[in-house]
């Protein structure tokens, strides 16, 4: 186990720059998640921890020795990749003891090691097996062995699940959050589904062209999102986005709502929209945050209750999305199963601004930090 | 069993004539393909005699094998008379090292060009394919200044040498081919478990490589065994290869053409070629669409 150090890392291609001075910095044990719209540089980040790519600027330190420009096999890494890259003339035995072979590790303590990663993933009845006589979940488990066979310092995960049917993902993401409760093992895991970064990290890296646009807990990066681009990508549905009017008030400044009736809408940080009075801004508020009227939460500070135009339902079971407009912008609503809702409808909801954000509708800046 | 008989379907006259014309078709086609063949073995097996009245297609009134044991170790070549057999155990000697050296290195080529690309890789492949385009003649002259600089002019290891460059190209072109369809991943786990270049290329991409090897090895072979104008041009008296004598035995005559022999001769000299197709052909096919599918 070991910490990483990615510091100040710069990947140019020729004129284009695909890093643009990535910092990031973990613990001995921690999940990191690298998450990002494809070509955002993530599986460039992680080739070049693995040391598969090198780096033009910067350094990269893991247990505290810089690696920048060591061999990817003497990094003392082992990789998960997307496409699992099991070697297919080889049964599943040579396939996890390969690395062990290539490091002159001797026979027996090779089959133990075998055996004792077999057992942990339960693959001991596939050991004879060649790779083209797995399915795609077996396949993904013997991958996992071959990286966990070495016991290396760090583990890179590249999108491991993707290629896997939904409800096997599910399960395998559980298993893979298992192992590393049980391990402890430092972790660095690309992935595009941002379920699976919520659900896994113990620290996201958000990164778009090139740049860590935030690093934090799920939660932090959940509740308080750096700027515009890391609250439309994390959380599903997204974050509902919503232009709307700063208006001056006795109470200070609050927010024009424009939706069957004009709704003036309290906001948490009031400071920060006074210089936007008069001007529009983009409130971000999650779908769990409009909700059918609650007793509970009746008379609070920073609830409104106002009436909405039903456009879409759609009934998931736990809950059911409410789909409305704001003027041009579609707004998703979860509420009770049980509130009546029909399209066309015009229904009263409940409005929570207590954790809403605010963005600046050009820049995508937060404003409210 | 009714119930077999009512979904059964119909065939039309129309239909099952235009079956009986398909075969035709298809068995005259394979027929005329096929003739020069026929005619050569039934020459082969006539005696001279029964040639000269000019039955071409008769089949012989009698079965005479004599022309080709005289084709295989006493027709005439030029000045000396020990048939074909010789120049037999030439063309092996040019051929086997030709088709191993040549694969070896199309394969090590296309490993490199695919999985470990390096600046100007892509312009070192582009150059390694106009090789496939030069034409023969054209390379004859510098080849054969270079091969009597080198010292190996009129030796086996001269002809070896001008084969391989000569199939350098296509065998990198078979490789790297087949190399693009194979995931760059495995190169990249590979090397994260610690083998180095070759030991990827032994023991993980050389296992997966058997479709495209036959297809080199055959491809390879088929060329250098019925390559005649590098054979003519470069060999020296005693390492022509089989073409090449085949060319002298049918041109050397005393007296009256022997076509029944000359006829032996060359079926002779293309057996092994004909061999290696219908052991390996199966192979050949599946390794040419291989890639185009995955595993």
């Amino acid at each position: 186990m070991a910490n990483l150090v990615i510091d100040n890392v710069i990947k140019r291609y020729g004129q284009t720059e695909v890093l643009k001075g990535i910092n990031i910095a973990i613990e001995a044990g921690e999940f990191l998640i690298l998450v990002g719209p494809s070509g955002c540089g993530k599986s460039t980040l992680m080739n070049s921890i693995a040391g598969l790519e090198e780096v033009t600027e910067g350094r990269i330190l893991i247990d505290d020795k810089d690696v920048t420009y060591a061999n990817p096999k003497d990094r003392d890494i082992a990789m998960v990749f997307q496409s699992y890259a099991l070697y297919p003339n080889m049964t599943v035995e040579q396939n996890i003891s390969f690395g062990l072979e290539m490091r002159k590790v001797p026979k027996e303590d090779r089959d133990i090691e075998v055996k004792r990663v077999a057992e942990m993933l339960q693959i001991t009845h596939l050991l004879h097996r060649k790779p083209a006589q797995l399915s795609g979940g077996q396949r993904q488990r013997v991958a996992m062995g071959r990286a966990l066979a070495r016991r290396p310092q760090l583990y890179l995960f590249d999108e491991p699940l993707s290629n896997l049917d939904a409800k096997l993902r599910v399960e395998m993401r559980t298993e893979i959050k298992k192992l590393h409760q049980k391990l402890g093992t430092t972790i660095v895991y690309v992935t595009h589904d941002q379920i699976e970064a919520m659900t896994l990290a113990d620290r996201i890296a958000v990164m778009k062209d090139g740049e860590v646009q935030q690093l934090g807990t799920p939660q932090e990066i959940y509740d308080n999102p750096a700027n515009l681009f890391v609250a439309g990508f994390m959380g599903s549905p997204a974050m509902n986005f919503i232009p709307t009017k700063v208006v001056a008030t006795d109470t200070g400044p609050m927010l024009e709502l424009d939706a069957v009736q004009k709704t003036l809408l309290p906001f948490p940080n009031k400071a920060c929209l006074e210089s936007y009075v008069g001007k529009t801004i983009m409130l971000g508020l999650r779908p769990e945050m409009i909700t059918e009227p609650q007793a509970h939460k009746d008379g609070q500070p920073f609830v409104i209750t106002t009436e909405i135009n039903v456009e879409v339902t759609e009934p998931m079971g736990a809950d059911t999305m409410i789909l409305t407009r704001v003027k041009e912008n579609e707004i998703n609503c979860r509420s009770h199963p049980a509130y009546p809702a029909k399209p066309g409808d015009n229904i009263k909801m409940m409005f929570d601004t207590s954790k809403a954000v605010a963005f600046d509708q050009e820049t995508g800046v937060r404003l409210d930090v | 069993m009714s119930n077999i008989k009512a979904i059964r379907r119909k065939t039309t006259a129309i239909e099952r004539l235009l079956r009986v014309a398909l075969y035709l078709v298809l068995i005259s086609v394979a027929a005329i393909y096929l003739l020069p063949f026929i005619v050569m073995l039934i020459t082969s097996l006539k005696d001279v005699e029964e040639i000269r009245t000019g039955t071409l297609l008769s089949l012989p009134a009698s079965l005479h094998f004599d022309s080709w044991s005289k084709a295989w170790s006493s027709a005439c070549t030029g000045s000396t008379c020990d048939g074909i057999s010789p120049f037999f155990l030439n063309s092996f000697q040019i051929v086997i090292p030709a088709v191993i050296i040549s694969t070896v290195l199309g394969a090590i080529n296309g490993y490199v060009i695919s999985m470990w690309k390096f600046r100007g890789s892509d312009l070192f492949f582009a150059a390694l394919l106009i090789g496939c385009f030069i034409p023969f003649q054209v390379i004859l002259l510098p080849m054969a200044r270079t091969l009597g600089w080198l010292g190996i002019a009129n030796t086996t290891t001269g002809l070896v040498f001008v084969h391989v460059v000569y199939g350098v190209a296509f065998t990198t072109l078979f490789f790297r081919n087949f190399y693009q369809s194979v995931p760059g991943e495995l190169v990249k786990a590979a090397r994260l478990d610690g083998a180095g270049f070759f030991t990827i290329f032994y023991r993980i991409i050389l296992p997966i490589s058997t479709p495209i090897i036959v297809v080199t090895v055959i491809w390879q072979f088929t060329q250098i065994w019925n390559d005649f104008l590098f054979g003519v041009a470069f060999s020296g008296f005693d390492t022509q290869p089989v073409t090449v004598a085949l060319n002298n035995l049918v041109n050397t005559s005393f007296g009256g053409k022997e076509y029944n022999v000359d006829m032996a001769a060359a079926i002779m000299a293309a057996l092994p070629t004909l061999i290696v197709y219908v052991l390996a052909g199966k192979y050949f096919v599946r390794g040419l669409t291989a890639g185009a599918v995955k595993g």
